[in-house]
């Protein structure tokens, strides 16, 4: 055996057919592979390329390896009307003043309101009261809208975080996310909301327009409405229905960054916090501590008296409050 | 002499009273004189008609009701006249143009919410349907207005706004006295008049006092309005932004945690006691599979 060890390798002829066996196969190999990339690289042309619409509106075509998905946020599935309805109007913070001695109870609020929001007759999301708080005082017209409290007991409680209170103060209600529990119903000691026990007036003429959260228009069965402070007409600079609506002055609406309110009949622009001061300027049950946004100024030296065939009504509530 | 002079007060003070109570009962406008004699300095068209029908229907239609169709809105006190009868076609253009501008009781001004020019349109638009109507022109030539300049300068430590407003002539330039001048802040839904109404001096120069706590945008700046009105050179607007309001950059009303608010702005009492909750019940279960585990070794052994 030692022998055969020491003598020197000599290259016989098995080895070499063995080696250029060995190059066959591995120039066979890496031609093979070679030609399975070219062709994989055909074949991803035909297949795995796919064809996307930037943002600029180009239509291109790339590899489909190439491609990363975004991370989808919370709000991509709504439309863009409810991404904005969202957000509302930066650097505002949207106020109402009623003046209840100009009101005669004209009701032309109501009626521009129900108009615009597709409500039926009995739904308001605004509401002329009658109104007496004891035996001894007075009767008085009071117009009530939602008053988008700065602590809002109706947003703490929804459970599916559809109605929500906006970076300007604005309470809404997202029709689309409502399941129709009607908790905020419940919660609201202003009784502002509404619930669409039966089809929505108009119905069949809305099918077709995309929801506008800030409109609450089309209106679904088995939801709740409420007063939106026309958040769509402010998105144009115009002030609400309601306050356009109204023939006798009795609202005021403005933001309280500016420290300004404009009357919705005569136009007039004046300071917020003077009007208030002036006339003694309250909110309604400020003891709950809900911060409303709606202000009254009291009915003083009321321009029209409080009407025979309304005193019945105003009445009603005094059994309840002890006369 | 004494008693002489008591009674001369009373009868005064009795005349006042009965002025105030005449004055508050009257039904008429109070137009002064000048403003009566005022006329369009462009002629009434069809399409000055056209463009007042526009302005007619969406600020006077509610009350007045269509022109010559007797349908304004009765229940309004004083009442609305039709404005195609006759007590107001009887009035001159300028009596018109002074009710839309200034408005009285329930009837708003206009003054800041239609331009001047819309205003003599809604004029010819009321005038449309009179076939007796025949207008006179103003002699005065509307391009003088734009030989106005208005420059507004603020005097920081008087807390002032001077307004000077001179017109610049061939003859060279010349002060504008006694002009009518307003001085408005824009805000979001209109202008806020700030001061009162004051007229130009002799150099033609008018101060406003400017209020110290009127907020301005994040910088303090407010854009400002001069209106002029003058007899000669009608009404020029002039507009600037100063740096002269408390800058106001108020957080927005959602910035703070509350119970209302949206899942990562809860309170953190709610979060830390949500959490403890589930950590709490999750222990709780995990300490029960444990102990059954433990029994079924026991059991084994």
């Amino acid at each position: 055996m030692s022998e055969q060890n020491e003598q020197p390798k000599k290259k016989s002829r098995r080895d070499f057919i063995q080696q250029i066996g060995i190059l066959g196969v591995g120039s066979a190999i890496a031609g093979s592979a070679v030609w399975a990339g070219i062709n994989y690289d055909k074949k991803k042309k035909a297949g795995d390329r796919i064809k996307v619409l930037t943002a600029e509106n180009e239509l291109l075509e790339i590899d489909k390896n190439d491609t990363t998905k975004i991370k989808k946020s919370k709000y991509d599935n709504l439309t863009l009307l409810q991404k904005e309805g969202r957000v509302g109007i930066p650097g505002k913070r949207w106020v109402m003043v009623v003046d209840l001695s100009k009101c005669k109870n004209a009701r032309k609020c109501m009626s521009a309101c129900q108009h615009a929001h597709h409500l039926r007759p009995e739904q308001h999301h605004i509401n002329v009261l009658k109104m007496q708080e004891s035996k001894n005082t007075p009767p008085f017209y009071m117009a009530k809208p939602c008053q988008h409290c700065d602590n809002p007991p109706c947003v703490a409680v929804c459970p599916v975080d559809a109605t929500y209170k906006r970076p300007d103060g604005i309470v809404l209600i997202d029709n689309e996310r409502c399941i129709g529990c009607r908790f905020c119903i419940a919660a609201c000691p202003y009784s502002a909301r509404v619930f669409h026990w039966t089809t929505p007036l108009n119905e069949e003429e809305d099918k077709d327009k995309v929801y506008n959260v800030e409109l609450n228009v089309p209106q679904r069965k088995g939801t709740v409405s409420k007063c939106l402070f026309s958040a769509d007409r402010l998105r144009e600079g115009k002030m609400p229905y309601c306050v356009s609506a109204c023939p006798n002055g009795v609202y005021y609406f403005g933001d309280e960054n500016e420290d300004a309110v404009t009357n919705g009949t005569t136009k007039e622009t004046v300071r917020f916090q003077k009007l208030l001061a002036d006339n003694a300027g309250y909110r309604l049950m400020p003891e709950l501590g809900t911060n409303p946004r709606v202000y009254y100024l009291p009915p003083k030296n009321k321009s029209y008296p409080f009407q025979e065939g309304d005193k019945s009504e105003a009445e009603e509530h005094l059994d309840n409050n002890n006369g | 002499m004494l008693r002489k002079y008591i009674h001369s007060k009373t009868t005064l003070a009795f005349l006042f009273t009965a002025l105030v109570c005449l004055q508050s009962f009257a039904q008429d406008w109070d137009i002064p004189a000048n403003k009566k004699s005022k006329n369009s300095y462009f002629p009434f068209t069809k399409e000055t008609i056209e463009d007042g029908e526009g302005l007619f229907l969406k600020n006077c239609q509610s009350c007045h009701g269509n022109l010559g169709k007797d349908n304004s809105l009765k229940s309004l006190k004083p009442t609305p006249p039709d404005l195609a009868g006759a007590k107001t076609q009887e009035r001159t253009d300028g009596d018109l143009f002074y009710i839309i501008t200034t408005g009285r009781l329930i009837m708003p001004s206009f003054k800041t919410i239609i331009a001047e020019e819309d205003r003599w349109d809604l004029v010819s638009y009321i005038r449309s349907l009179n076939k007796k109507y025949i207008q006179v022109l103003s002699k005065n030539d509307p391009s003088k207005s734009k030989l106005v300049v208005v420059k507004m300068s603020f005097d920081s430590l008087s807390y002032k706004l001077r307004v000077d407003v001179k017109a610049n002539e061939k003859e060279g330039v010349i002060a504008l006295k006694d002009a009518e001048v307003f001085l408005f802040a824009e805000r979001y839904f209109g202008r806020l008049q700030i001061d009162s109404t004051h007229h130009t001096n002799n150099d033609g120069v008018a101060f406003f006092s400017f209020p110290k706590d009127l907020p301005g945008d994040k910088n303090g700046n407010i854009n400002l309005v001069v209106t002029v009105g003058d007899e000669v050179y009608g009404e020029i607007e002039a507009a600037k932004s100063l740096k002269i309001g408390v800058p106001t950059d108020k957080p927005s009303l959602t910035e703070k945690r509350a119970i209302w608010n949206t899942v990562t702005k809860a309170p953190i009492w709610l979060m830390l006691t949500y959490t403890l909750i589930l950590l709490g019940v999750g222990a709780f279960l995990l300490y029960i599979v444990f102990s059954l585990m433990k029994i079924k070794k026991l059991g084994k052994e």
